[in-house]
């Protein structure tokens, strides 16, 4: 089954804008909410760890429960982690597809990577 | 010791009534402020010193070597991006345009992956727009589209809609009437008197349906529209045109979604067919606090609002090739300045990937995903809280932010013309 991103603020994720290494931030933004129906379709419960895959990337997160979207639709924070799975491609505007880019989702029973370890994974320095 | 009508430095609304209570050099307390106004001041966390890459690790250093070290990146630079910008003061912009121009390099501002499509519907159709004083003092009707302001931009309901007195209504809270449209319920949709849940992607058709019924030719339209029944729309419309000051604000649910630029330029050509029957106006929901300052300052500086690239000697603008997103991806920038965000956290992986291949120097007060990627970074003292500057709101009126506290920390200004002067010294050499 294909998922419909959409990515966007909410007030914790803009309360941990300037401590992005911690605990909360990474809390925050690796949770994908979902419809309750849609996570009945996979099997999952709330808190279980997917993956989501997109021809960009592929990244753990967590399963969270949320009436607010509808099947097929799953909303993550702005943040590292959606970064991931992120279509690049502008089509000429400058603007990359933050809300429109199709992913997959299996569960998983690997660990969340912390912030820190995502970005060692593409190449950065740990503090 | 309290201060008091002091302006928030972290969204577009810049609330200019916070009062924030200040022991030994410290915010011990905000009021008036929301829960992010609240975490901007409140946070102590910081960058202590210069960082510089070593090996797979960083050293502290002074602030004289690691503006040397970032002139020498950006002097052997042969295209260099400038990125950032949406966090500082005016004055910093403008020394951020003329090192690009020294540079030759390209400078962007985080609109281009914020509003920056809004900007390019406004240059082809304008912007029948209006200050945040006349919506509250006058508007009846507030249209929130493809925005949460409860999340996004808490205080925008108590402050200039929804919750706010206006001088022209008698009673606001009951006269104002809200719509809310958006892809999923929200916390704001809640508070809706018509909420219209749209089909992710369906916002262009939505207008058009909207701009058909109230040319008179609604007949033309099927029973639902992009997942909207047709009899909502005509509710909608109806709303509209008994209006008799309506206020759209969109947000990023435009900007970001399938058809980009042109939901915009839909939403501004629905706005001005509404201004034939009654006055309408349109904002963005500017996320940054200054980050309309950013486009202020470059266009008046270059002529353009963002994405300017100074490699042919003058200033040339072509969003898709000049803006951020589009050079790191297709890896064409050798070194990065970032200054006042944070693209790592913020931008495609793909993005983050070539910030990691090549020189970043980055200018911020804090630790953040950046600084993972970044081979120098100098701390800086916190606009509005620390240091004054100019900074714009949402619907572009200025303001000079407050300092609040003393810091040892220079600004971004003092550090940017620092490195200007530095790669001018080694250029001449």
């Amino acid at each position: 089954m294909i998922f419909h991103m959409i990515t966007g603020r909410t007030v914790k994720q803009g309360e941990g804008v300037e401590k992005k290494l911690s605990a909360d931030y990474k809390k925050e933004t690796s949770a994908c909410r979902m419809n309750p129906l849609d996570m009945m379709d996979l099997g999952l419960n709330e808190g279980n760890h997917i993956k989501i895959i997109s021809d960009y990337g592929e990244v753990v997160m967590t399963a969270v429960e949320d009436k607010t979207l509808t099947a097929g639709m799953i909303f993550i924070a702005y943040g590292p982690y959606c970064n991931v799975i992120t279509s690049h491609d502008t089509h000429g505007t400058g603007m990359p597809d933050y809300k429109s880019t199709p992913v997959r989702i299996e569960e998983t029973d690997e660990d969340l990577k912390t912030v820190e370890e995502l970005f060692r994974g593409m190449g950065g320095t740990s503090l | 010791m309290k201060i008091t009508d002091v302006i928030c430095p972290f969204c577009g609304c810049l609330c200019d009534d916070l009062t924030v209570t200040i022991e030994n050099n410290r915010v011990t307390g905000v009021d008036n402020g929301c829960a992010l106004a609240e975490a901007k001041f409140m946070h102590t966390g910081r960058l202590n010193n210069p960082i510089i890459k070593d090996g797979d690790r960083f050293r502290e250093t002074g602030y004289d070597d690691a503006i040397g070290a970032a002139a020498d990146i950006l002097k052997d630079s042969e295209r260099p991006l400038l990125f950032g910008w949406s966090g500082t003061q005016g004055e910093a912009q403008c020394s951020g345009v003329h090192l690009c121009e020294l540079l030759g390099g390209v400078i962007d501002n985080t609109s281009s992956i914020c509003h920056g499509p809004s900007i390019l519907a406004i240059q082809e159709v304008g912007h029948p727009g209006c200050t945040l004083g006349q919506v509250k003092n006058r508007a009846d009707l507030i249209i929130y589209w493809g925005c949460n302001p409860v999340e996004g931009h808490p205080r925008h309901m108590s402050r200039y809609t929804n919750y706010a007195d206006g001088f022209f209504l008698e009673n606001a809270f009951r006269e104002r009437k809200l719509i809310v449209a958006d892809v999923r319920k929200t916390e704001s949709a809640n508070l809706a008197d018509e909420f219209i849940q749209i089909k992710p992607g369906g916002d262009y058709a939505v207008f058009s349906a909207l701009r058909a019924i109230i040319r008179g030719k609604g007949d033309i339209l099927p029973d639902y529209v992009a997942g909207v029944a047709k009899s909502q729309l005509e509710r909608v419309a109806k709303m509209c045109l008994e209006a008799k000051f309506g206020a759209i604000f969109f947000g990023l649910g435009l900007t970001m979604t399938k058809n980009k630029y042109k939901n915009i330029r839909n939403a501004i050509e629905l706005t001005d067919l509404l201004c034939r029957h009654t006055k309408f106006t349109i904002t963005p929901m500017r996320g940054h606090w200054n980050v309309y300052g950013s486009n202020e300052v470059m266009t008046w500086l270059t002529g353009y609002p963002y994405g300017v690239d100074f490699s042919r000697g003058i200033a040339f603008y072509n969003p898709g090739e000049t803006t951020a997103i589009d050079i790191l991806a297709k890896k064409e920038c050798d070194a990065m300045f970032v200054v006042a965000s944070d693209p790592a956290a913020h931008m495609p992986k793909k993005c983050a990937e070539h910030m990691a291949e090549i020189p970043v120097i980055q200018i911020d007060p804090h630790i953040n995903c950046t600084t993972l990627l970044s081979d120098v970074q100098l701390p800086v003292a916190v606009t509005g809280i620390e240091t004054p500057g100019t900074a714009y709101r949402m619907d572009g009126i200025p303001l000079r932010t407050k300092k609040v506290i003393e810091t040892v920390y220079p600004n971004d200004t003092e550090i940017i013309d620092k490195i200007y002067k530095k790669v001018l010294e080694v250029q001449k050499k």
